[in-house]
Parts: C-alpha cells; sequence; structure tokens
C-alpha cells in the first residue's frame, strides 16, 4: 500500500529527487512556442502510453550559470493547482505535472489548432470568412468551458484567441490558466496583488478604467471582443498599450480606450451609472475634451460595424444558417455592455436566442466544413527539452499579441 | 458549502479514515523502529500546536491572513502522511508550507524574506541559502500531486451566519474552533461543512465570553464533555423538553439541513480531547525533542 515510500532515491523527506523523468514517459518530437514563463514542446507517449502531448515547461531562473531553486512563481503555482482541479470537456486537459530539474513540466493533452492559428489562417492568401455554423459552435463551447470555470469560482483573466486552443476534432479547450485565480478568496485578495490583467485588446472598460475589482464579467468583455474578431478577423479594440512608467504606476490605457469609445460611443454615466466614481473617470473625460465634439460618436456605433463586418465577410444579411443575423448581433451587444453589472453572464449567453434559434450546435466546430486547418507549427531549432531553459524571444508559428501583454505581466509579479 | 468541494481533490484524495491514517503511521513506525525509539516525539496534536505556534510566528511580521496559515498547516498535515517525519527537518517544512500557501492564499511573501524571518526564530535550523527552501518546495508540491487548493471550514461559516442569524460573539468563537480544528487530524478526516457546524454548535451551545478557549482549555473541555454531549445527544429526541429556543433553532435546523450529525459528534469529541491534551503542552519541551532530532540526524543540512 504504501510502496512509494520506499524509493531508494529519494534522500531526506525535504531533499527532492523526482520518481518521474520526463524523457522516460514522453519522447519530444519539437518545440512549439515560447513565452514568458517557459517554452511549449510537442511530445508523444512512450511504453505504450498513446497520444499526443503539449508540454509547457516554467523556466527555472538562472543564478548566473547554475540553475538553482529560486521558489516557483505565484502564476506557475495558481496554473498548477487550478489544472489539477478542474475537469471539463472545455477546458484544456491536464495529464500530469512533474517537477523533474528544478523545473516544472506541465503535460497536457495536445490540440492541433487554436483560435490565433484558426482565424490567422481564414487571412491567408485572401480573406475569407469563418463559416458561421462554425462561429456558433466555437463560441458556444467557449461560454461553455467559461461557465464551468465561472461556477468553480474560477477567473481566467486572459482569454484572447491564442489562449482558445481547438482539438483536431473541433473541441474548444480553454487554455493558459496562468492569470487565472479563484474568486471567492475573501478580504482584499481581488483588489490587491496584481494590477494589470488581460492582454490589452481584450481588456474591459472597468479595468480600464482603473477598477481593481475583477468580477466575472472581465472575461465576458474578453468573450465579446473574441466573438466579434471571429466573424471580423481582426481584433475589434487594436489599441496601442501604453507602457508603465519608472515608477510603476498602471497608466490609463488612453489609446485602447479610444479604440473602444470609437465603435461603443462615449459612455456615460446614464449607461453607467458606476463611471463616475472609477479611478480614472477624469482621464476618460479630459480624452472625450481633447477632440472636437462630435469626434467621438454619442451613441454606440457596434450595429453599423457589426452590418458591415456581415457583409465584408459575405455573410448574409438576413436571418439563416449562413449568418449569425440579429441574434448574433444582440448577443455580442450584450457582451459588449459597458456596465459590468450589466453585462451578459455565461450562463445567461448560454441561454441567448442566438444559440437557442437556428438548430443544434455540433460540439464538433469543424462539424460540415470542407476546408482543413494546417497543423501546428512544430520546429526542431531546439527540441531538447533539458537544456532549453532561457526563454526564447522568437515565436514559431504565428505572430502574436501576446508578447505584448506578457510583458506587463511579467512585472506585476 | 462551496458547489466544488464536492468535485474537489481535497474529497477525492485527501479524506481520509481514522484507521487509514493510523496504518500509515503505524507503517512509518515500523518501517523505522531505531529512529522512533531514538527519537520519542510528543503527541502529534502537541507537536501541531507547536508547529502553529511556529506558523504564527512566522505570518506576524507578513500580515499574513489567518486562512494561509490555515493552509499551511493542512499542507504540513499532508506531507506527514506521505513522509515520516524523522526523515525531515520540520521547521524547513513549516516554512516552506507557509510560502508555499501564501502565494496560495493570494498573500505572497518573496522567498528571502520568508527565509530571513525564519532564520530570526530558527537559525541553527534554517540555511541562509535559499535554495534550500525552493528544493522543498518541490517535495511538498509533489507529495501532494500538485493539489493545493485547500476549502475551509471559514467559508462555509459566512454562509452560514445570515441563515442561522449568528451573533458576532458566535461567529468569533466558532472561528476560533475552526482555528483549533486544525491542531488535530480532524482536516484530513472530515469535510470543511462538517467541521462548520461543529464549531457554530460548540459556539452556540457555549456561548462562553472568551473569544478563544486557548488556556481556558480544561474547563471547557469538561463543559463541553457534560452539557454539549448532552445536548448533542438530544438531537434526535425532538419530543423531549428540549434545549432553550436559540439552541432549539439551531437542532430544527440541522434536522433540516444533511449534515451527517454523526460526523459532528465526532468531531466535537476529537476537540475535546484536543482540549484536555493541551494541559500537557509544553514549548520547551517540543523544541528540545526536535530539535535533538534534527541535529543529531544532520536534516538541517
Ligand atoms: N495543449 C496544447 N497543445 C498544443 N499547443 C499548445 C497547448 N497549450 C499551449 N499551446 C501553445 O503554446 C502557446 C503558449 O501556451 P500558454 O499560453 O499556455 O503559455 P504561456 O507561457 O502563458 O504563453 P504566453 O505568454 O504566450 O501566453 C499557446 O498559445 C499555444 O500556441
Ligand atoms: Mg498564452
Amino acid at each position: 500500500m504504501l510502496k512509494e515510500h520506499l524509493d531508494p532515491r529519494k534522500p531526506s523527506g525535504t531533499g527532492y529527487t523526482s520518481k518521474v523523468r520526463v524523457r522516460d514517459k514522453y519522447h519530444i518530437v519539437g518545440f512549439i512556442s515560447s513565452g514568458t514563463y517557459g517554452r511549449v514542446y510537442k511530445a508523444l507517449g512512450k511504453n505504450g502510453q498513446k497520444g499526443e502531448f503539449a508540454i509547457k515547461k516554467f523556466k527555472p531562473d538562472k543564478e548566473g550559470e547554475i540553475i538553482q531553486y529560486t521558489g516557483l512563481s505565484q502564476s506557475a503555482i495558481r496554473e498548477m493547482a487550478l489544472c489539477s482541479e478542474l475537469d471539463h470537456a472545455n477546458v484544456v486537459q491536464l495529464e500530469e505535472i512533474i517537477l523533474e530539474d528544478k523545473a516544472i513540466f506541465m503535460v497536457f493533452e495536445y490540440t492541433e489548432h487554436d483560435l490565433l492559428q484558426i482565424i490567422h489562417h481564414h487571412t491567408q492568401p485572401h480573406r475569407h470568412a469563418i463559416p458561421a455554423p462554425m462561429v456558433r459552435s466555437i463560441l458556444f463551447q467557449l461560454l461553455n468551458g467559461l461557465l464551468y470555470l465561472h461556477t468553480s469560482w474560477v477567473l481566467h483573466r486572459d482569454l484572447k484567441p491564442a489562449n482558445i486552443l481547438v482539438t483536431s476534432s473541433g473541441a474548444i479547450r480553454i487554455g493558459d490558466l496562468g492569470l487565472a485565480r479563484l474568486f471567492y478568496k475573501p478580504l482584499n485578495s481581488l483588489f490587491s496583488g496584481d494590477k494589470v490583467v488581460v492582454t490589452i485588446w481584450y481588456r474591459a472598460p472597468e479595468l480600464l478604467m482603473g477598477s481593481r475589482h475583477y468580477t466575472p464579467a472581465v472575461d465576458l468583455w474578453a468573450v465579446g471582443c473574441i466573438f466579434a474578431e471571429l466573424l471580423s478577423l481582426r481584433p475589434i479594440f487594436k489599441g496601442e498599450e501604453a507602457k508603465m512608467d519608472s515608477k510603476k504606476t498602471v497608466p490609463f490605457q488612453r489609446n485602447q480606450m479610444m479604440k473602444i469609445i470609437e465603435i461603443m460611443g462615449l459612455p456615460t454615466k446614464d449607461i453607467w451609472p458606476g463611471i463616475v466614481s472609477m479611478p480614472e473617470y477624469s482621464q476618460l473625460q479630459s480624452l472625450a475634451m481633447s477632440r472636437a465634439p462630435g469626434h467621438f460618436p454619442r451613441s454606440s456605433n457596434l450595429e453599423g460595424w457589426y452590418q458591415s463586418c456581415l457583409k465584408n465577410g459575405g455573410y448574409a444579411t438576413s436571418s439563416g444558417a449562413g449568418t449569425p443575423g440579429a441574434d448574433g448581433y444582440d448577443l455580442l451587444s450584450r457582451l459588449l455592455e459597458y456596465d459590468p453589472t450589466k453585462r451578459i453572464t455565461a450562463q445567461e449567453a448560454l441561454e441567448h436566442p442566438y444559440f437557442k434559434n437556428g438548430g443544434p450546435i455540433s460540439a464538433n466546430c469543424f462539424e460540415g466544413f470542407e476546408g482543413k486547418y494546417p497543423h501546428r507549427r512544430v520546429t526542431q531549432d531546439d527540441n531538447d527539452i533539458r537544456s532549453g531553459s532561457l526563454p526564447g524571444t522568437k515565436r514559431s508559428g504565428l505572430p502574436d499579441d501576446s508578447l505584448m501583454g506578457r510583458a506587463s505581466k511579467r512585472l506585476k509579479e | 458549502m462551496a458547489a466544488n468541494y464536492w468535485a474537489s481533490t481535497q474529497r477525492r484524495h485527501w479524506l481520509f479514515t481514522k484507521e487509514r491514517l493510523a496504518d500509515i503511521r503505524e507503517s512509518f513506525r515500523e518501517r523505522d523502529k531505531a529512529a522512533h525509539s531514538q527519537f520519542p516525539l510528543p503527541d502529534q496534536r502537541l507537536l501541531n500546536i507547536y508547529f502553529s505556534q511556529q506558523l504564527i510566528k512566522l505570518g506576524k511580521r507578513m500580515s499574513t491572513r489567518q486562512q494561509a496559515l490555515a493552509t499551511a498547516q493542512v499542507y504540513i498535515k499532508r506531507f506527514y502522511t506521505k513522509n515520516e517525519i524523522r526523515h525531515t527537518n520540520p521547521y524547513l517544512v513549516v516554512t516552506t508550507a507557509f510560502y508555499l500557501a501564501c502565494k496560495m492564499e493570494e498573500c505572497p511573501q518573496h522567498i528571502r524574506f520568508v527565509v530571513a524571518e525564519a532564520r530570526n526564530f530558527w537559525p541553527e535550523f534554517i540555511a541562509p541559502d535559499v535554495s534550500k527552501l525552493g528544493e522543498c518546495e518541490f517535495a511538498l508540491i509533489s507529495e501532494m500531486n500538485s493539489q493545493l487548493i485547500v476549502h475551509h471550514p471559514y467559508r462555509t461559516l459566512s454562509e452560514l451566519q445570515p441563515e442561522l442569524s449568528l451573533t458576532s460573539d458566535e461567529v468569533a468563537l466558532a472561528w476560533s474552533v475552526i482555528n483549533d480544528h486544525y491542531l488535530t487530524d480532524l482536516p484530513l478526516l472530515y469535510p470543511p461543512h462538517v467541521i462548520a457546524v461543529m464549531a457554530i454548535i460548540v459556539a452556540v451551545v457555549f456561548k462562553p465570553s472568551q473569544t478563544s478557549f486557548h488556556g481556558t482549555a480544561a474547563p471547557l473541555a469538561g463543559a463541553m464533555r457534560d452539557g454539549g454531549m448532552n445536548i448533542l445527544a438530544a438531537l434526535g429526541d425532538k419530543n423531549g423538553a428540549g434545549p432553550p429556543p436559540r439552541i432549539q433553532k439551531l437542532v430544527g435546523w440541522l434536522a433540516e439541513s444533511e449534515v451527517d450529525i454523526r460526523a459532528v459528534i465526532e468531531c466535537t469529541q476529537e476537540l475535546v480531547s484536543l482540549y484536555e491534551i493541551w494541559e500537557n503542552y509544553s514549548e520547551k519541551h517540543c523544541k528540545e525533542l526536535l530539535g535533538r532530532m534534527v541535529k543529531s540526524k544532520n536534516l538541517d543540512k
């Protein structure tokens, strides 16, 4: 029963030798991506263990030439703990975690695609819209995974196309829980600590306005942005991030706010009563004042944006399976609701007419789709999982926005 | 109670029966009889009192939340279901559990600061090199299979406060009963909501003027044994003369709820025996025995 205690390699209880070795269990076939926290590799199971895996290695800090134990980052700890706890068809599946050679290896099921790659594919060689039923299935699965996270008291806080994984059989898996956290933790927790969250293009207006109180609504804003991007193949609010100054105070994200206002109109206290007490309210007022009257739309222009998006994408403007139609617009406008207290919840969104009307939704988002997406790019330039401890700056595959977002993420740890 | 406790790793992997815990401990003893006779240690609960006092010291200057201390205590318990204490440096385990729990409970502390603080208190047991703590963190996480999220009874307590219209005194007392239960094996034996209900019953039934049991354990233990058990025994007997209305309300709620009354009674008994054994606690004694063990086995190296 207690055989594990007899491991002869194990020194005293507090010393550490891994009982399991990554290379004994997995064959590393190549390198996928390198982010702020480490690298992701593609691997195959060994010794009869079937399947493909993605192994995320958290790099150990280096002190001089020797790698030392320096304590794990809070982000790694959160991701490890949350992934061990969660279990849902629309959340990335963790196989195991191996602690070896002073590094952490999180072994996930391998997913062939992600939304960033899928969106990118639809812009090549020329723009061709993602079929409406596929958008609907993606969004439904995404919201379904998000509902599970929220009912498990988990805020994701970094939803963006690169973090939404898609399996070869068309299942959506929410990935990258590196910024996720539990929100029932009482008292100060959601106010203090990390200041900047969510890649700027997907960042909810209340966060831009300086709120430090995260609620599940921040994730639903991001879902709205992703919905819009699936339809238009471009980030809907593509702002430029204002960098943190030397005093590490978080600047007002003026440009990002402007991008939102250009489409959504100026937020007023009528539509968003809480806005007057937001820390950056005066910044918003001076932003509004700095432009000629009428420069910013008074009211939302989202419907106009949506209609021209349908037109450009060749979606039918009326209704039917070939278009997200009027229901799609209504859902989008409820996701991109300024006031976080009025914004639609994951539960409500799943019951929206966009999903209720228009027939069954496939659990395979590729169902009925003729085209083929390319496989995830796996390179050979670094597939030594043991030595690759320095973070690469280069990302294989597609250009990505995530490095930009993570740069500020690093600062807050 | 949290909807997700039922699916949690805590429920699936970290709930033991009393027998299983006893088996584990017996197997440790079997495997290293020499160490056990050479290095006798105080009763596990007395050691736990000692550990928790060390944690409180560590947390003092770092404005740590109670919940982080509670999580650290659970980590220590889980770790010692996988490792014989006599093969470890408990001071390092306590410090590491604290460091890890602070990160998990969203009040992170820098590793250098934690090590410096620990060296203030136990310079002879904690090396200045932070990598020791980093390594122990790996051991802790690995033994716990990265299952680091701990559900605590505090949350159930605050959820039940309005429902049972508990006074702030009652809540404070229940809170301190919950603090005390970390000194026993209870966190490994029962789900958090059972503990919370037990704490509420103890608080409502005894309503003592003191806000904490510490130091006054013996009279309380007596009172709980004599009075509390009777009341608990009367829970099933709804037609009897019955206790005062305040308590009747609680009894009524309990009957409605699906809480396992037997489990609640067992928890109360564990607590009573904790307060009894507390009488024998001596910090000096724990310190001496642990110190001798760590030093003569070179566990601090
Ligand atoms: N399970 C998986 N299967 C295949 N590829 C994956 C998997 N998980 C992650 N990836 C790829 O690796 C990239 C980075 O993973 P992830 O977002 O988890 O790490 P990160 O260090 O937080 O990265 P970033 O800083 O870029 O967000 C993803 O965008 C995706 O391309
Ligand atoms: Mg990512």
